[in-house]
């Protein structure tokens, strides 16, 4: 009796605190998109329950003929693209490599990898900026698409590799005995089984560039090739309050995410949990 | 050749392919392939050297003042460096190549005494495309590392020792000059308010990743296992939601905090009002301590899904026989979370609270998109670093608005200092390097 009371309580507790933890979740995502749709500029002037303001397409009228706001998007599109092609490309035969094959230097460079990616690239952001303006790269997409691939090269190869250094090795030596070259083995063998690691990698590595902010702040100088993260934060600094504005363009970029991460999330745990426990 | 002749060939090898890159592959070898190929390296390697050496005398002195020429004229100290920086990369990268011809020509010398044969042209062929496959695949990751990470790093670590700065030392104007430890005895003793700053942003620093990494671990792995243990039906409607925060990107969500937090119009002050819970105005984002409450408060917000994510993941990886048994034993709920729920998720998850502290001290945009750093405080003005400023969002602010690089770079030198134990814990704790292939 005392027992099944005290399970009810606890049940309820557990309940109470789940809902205080999705109100407080929820309330800014609902304030971001009650402002999204509301009419006025100024977050001062919105009210504190959501949606009470009423509805307007405006803001979204207003991105898409007033400002950059498509461009900063394809433009977006294309370096997260990029990135993630050329690091998938890259990094998976850097990976194979290490995985299969015996050269010189090969412990010093898997070694130097491991410490390199401790380090975050921007601390050498100085240096960026000056080779991307040797190479004719600064002020352009592919200079940043490069600055992105080569940050995550470090970490990428190896988290590859070591998916890589479980396929059992009898697989591609069979393919050799039937006089598959090492290319073969790697694009019909490798590749193939290595398809859970490398989604989660054209994943993430396309994820990230959405929301970078330093490195296209360096990089992106001239107004048509701003990212979208460069543009809404331009709407939101302190000289200019535009929430709404803000709000809606917000909206239409974190929509997509929020949906791909729900229905993926059995698959998303699955992957966190290979690529970052068992290494 | 007959067997003879390879038995006079033999010991010539060695000194021929220290000699010239490939020549013992094209004379006593026979490799004709190999060897014109290594041969063209050094070929090339020799057309630059003059350029080389030119470029290694301007990284020592980075360029002399000519105020007598037009600005757009004069030398730019900058790219001395980094030329010079980059000069060092490929001679170093020669070296290697080299390195790597000599130890083909001793392997192959050695192949052909045993087996007493010489490979056709063909076969050499087909021998160099796959010995060449290794070299080629991974060309092009090598030439990225060194070119956009290792040579910034590099780069960054110099201009530590010049007094490369506005207003004096911006190049092309005027010339940057090597200045020793000048930059890193100011910085952390010689003038009052940059030293201060700097041991108040570094506490920070330190502070910050702690709170950061427990509050999120812990607040995480809290959620998930409520969770685990509520029978409710309506589970998986809360797991998605608590997933929301990780799906938002970090820009979007963290410039909606601030303005919600904003003191004189945001909405949490109002709501808060609304209720009769405050009499007046909150400043969250414009007191030192409020606002480095608050930066803590989003960040558990924002980063507490992740932990969650992963905690869920350690909880499937528990047998449930481990647990089953433990109730058959008359172990309760919360017995059973204390004693084997617990510790093995601790156990699994643990390392990712080292590896989470290190992404925390260079969390960035956690910081930056919040509070731009702000507050300022006392020495503010001078050194540009705010209430809530960690060090890389210094290293931002001295970069970008106050453009003092030899400062920012003192800065990033510090960072790899503080996260060389991180480097030596993420080798340590690789597969490779307990099954000792490294």
């Amino acid at each position: 009796m005392s027992r099944s009371w005290l399970r009810r309580v606890n049940s309820l507790v557990i309940l109470a605190i789940l809902i205080m933890v999705t109100v407080a979740v929820v309330w800014p995502i609902l304030h971001m998109m009650s402002a999204a749709f509301a009419p006025g500029n100024n977050i001062a002037g919105l009210s504190i329950v959501p949606f009470a303001d009423g509805f307007t397409a405006a803001h979204f009228e207003y991105l898409l003929t007033q400002t950059n706001y498509p461009r900063w998007f394809l433009n977006t599109l294309i370096v997260a693209v990029c990135t993630s092609a050329g690091t998938l490309v890259v990094a998976s035969t850097g990976a194979y490599i290490f995985s299969r094959f015996q050269f010189a230097f090969k412990r010093q460079m898997l070694m130097s990898m491991l410490i390199l990616e401790v380090f975050p690239s921007f601390v050498g952001m100085i240096a960026i900026y000056v080779v991307l303006y040797r190479f004719g790269a600064l002020d352009t997409l592919w200079g940043l698409v490069l600055v992105y691939m080569a940050g995550n090269l470090p970490f990428t190869i190896w988290l590859v590799k070591s998916y890589m250094d479980n396929i059992p090795r009898a697989l591609d030596e069979a393919a050799r005995i039937d006089g598959a070259s090492n290319l073969r083995v790697f694009s019909t063998i490798i590749l193939p089984v290595s398809r859970p690691i490398l989604t989660f990698l054209a994943v993430t590595s396309f994820a990230a560039p959405w929301m970078d902010f330093i490195f296209p702040k360096m990089v992106l100088r001239s107004p048509e090739n701003q990212t979208l993260a460069l543009g809404l934060f331009s709407f939101v600094t302190d000289k200019n309050n535009d929430f709404t504005n803000f709000a809606a363009g917000s909206l239409i970029v974190a929509v997509p995410f929020v949906v791909f991460f729900i229905l993926t999330q059995k698959s998303l745990i699955a992957s966190l949990s290979s690529g970052a426990m068992k290494e | 050749m007959t067997r003879p002749a390879i038995a006079r060939a033999q010991g010539k090898a060695l000194p021929l392919a220290l000699a010239f890159m490939g020549l013992a592959h094209l004379t006593v070898l026979r490799q004709r392939v190999k060897g014109v190929v290594f041969a063209f390296v050094e070929i090339i390697f020799l057309l630059l050297l003059p350029d080389s050496i030119g470029k290694l005398g301007q990284l020592v002195t980075l360029g002399e003042p000519q105020l007598e020429l037009p600005v757009k004229q004069r030398g730019n100290s900058m790219f001395m460096l980094i030329d010079g920086v980059m000069t060092l990369a490929m001679i170093a990268l020669f070296a290697v190549l080299y390195y790597i011809s000599v130890r083909s020509a001793l392997a192959d010398e050695h192949r052909q005494a045993l087996d007493g044969k010489q490979l056709s042209v063909r076969e050499q062929f087909g021998a160099f495309a796959n010995s060449a496959f290794h070299v080629v695949g991974l060309a092009p990751a090598v030439i990225l590392v060194l070119f956009f990470v290792i040579v910034p790093l590099i780069f960054s670590a110099c201009v530590a020792f010049t007094n490369y700065s506005a207003p004096d030392h911006i190049p092309p104007a005027k010339t940057v000059d090597w200045v020793g430890l000048e930059n890193f005895e100011r910085l952390f003793s010689g003038e009052a308010e940059w030293a201060g700053a700097l041991t108040r942003v570094f506490v920070w620093t330190v502070v910050w990743a702690m709170l950061a990494t427990l509050t999120c671990y812990f607040g995480g792995m809290l959620m998930a296992v409520l969770l685990q243990e509520s029978k409710l039906r309506i589970k998986p409607f809360f797991r998605a939601v608590f997933i929301l925060p990780y799906a938002i990107p970090v820009v979007v969500s963290m410039l909606v905090w601030r303005n919600l937090l904003n003191g004189a119009f945001g909405q949490v002050n109002q709501t808060l009002m609304a209720f009769g819970l405050i009499d007046q105005a909150i400043g969250w984002l414009s007191d030192p301590w409020l606002a480095k409450f608050a930066v803590v408060m989003i960040n558990l917000w924002a980063g507490f899904p992740y932990f969650m994510l992963l905690t869920f993941g350690a909880m499937t990886a528990i047998s449930p026989d481990v647990t089953e048994a433990a109730r058959l034993d008359g172990a309760t709920g919360f017995q059973r979370f204390r004693h084997i729920t617990l510790p093995l998720v601790l156990y699994q998850t643990a390392p990712l609270i080292i590896i989470s502290f290190a992404h925390n001290i260079n969390n960035f945009g956690a910081v930056f998109f919040l509070t731009m750093g702000d507050p300022t405080v006392e020495d503010s003005t001078v050194t540009g670093a705010g209430g809530t400023d960690i060090m890389v969002s210094w290293i931002y602010k001295l970069t970008i608005t106050l453009m003092k690089y030899n400062y920012a770079s003192v800065l990033a030198v510090v960072i790899f200092v503080v996260l060389a134990p991180f480097a030596i814990f993420n080798f340590r704790r690789t597969k490779s390097f307990k099954e000792g292939e490294l």
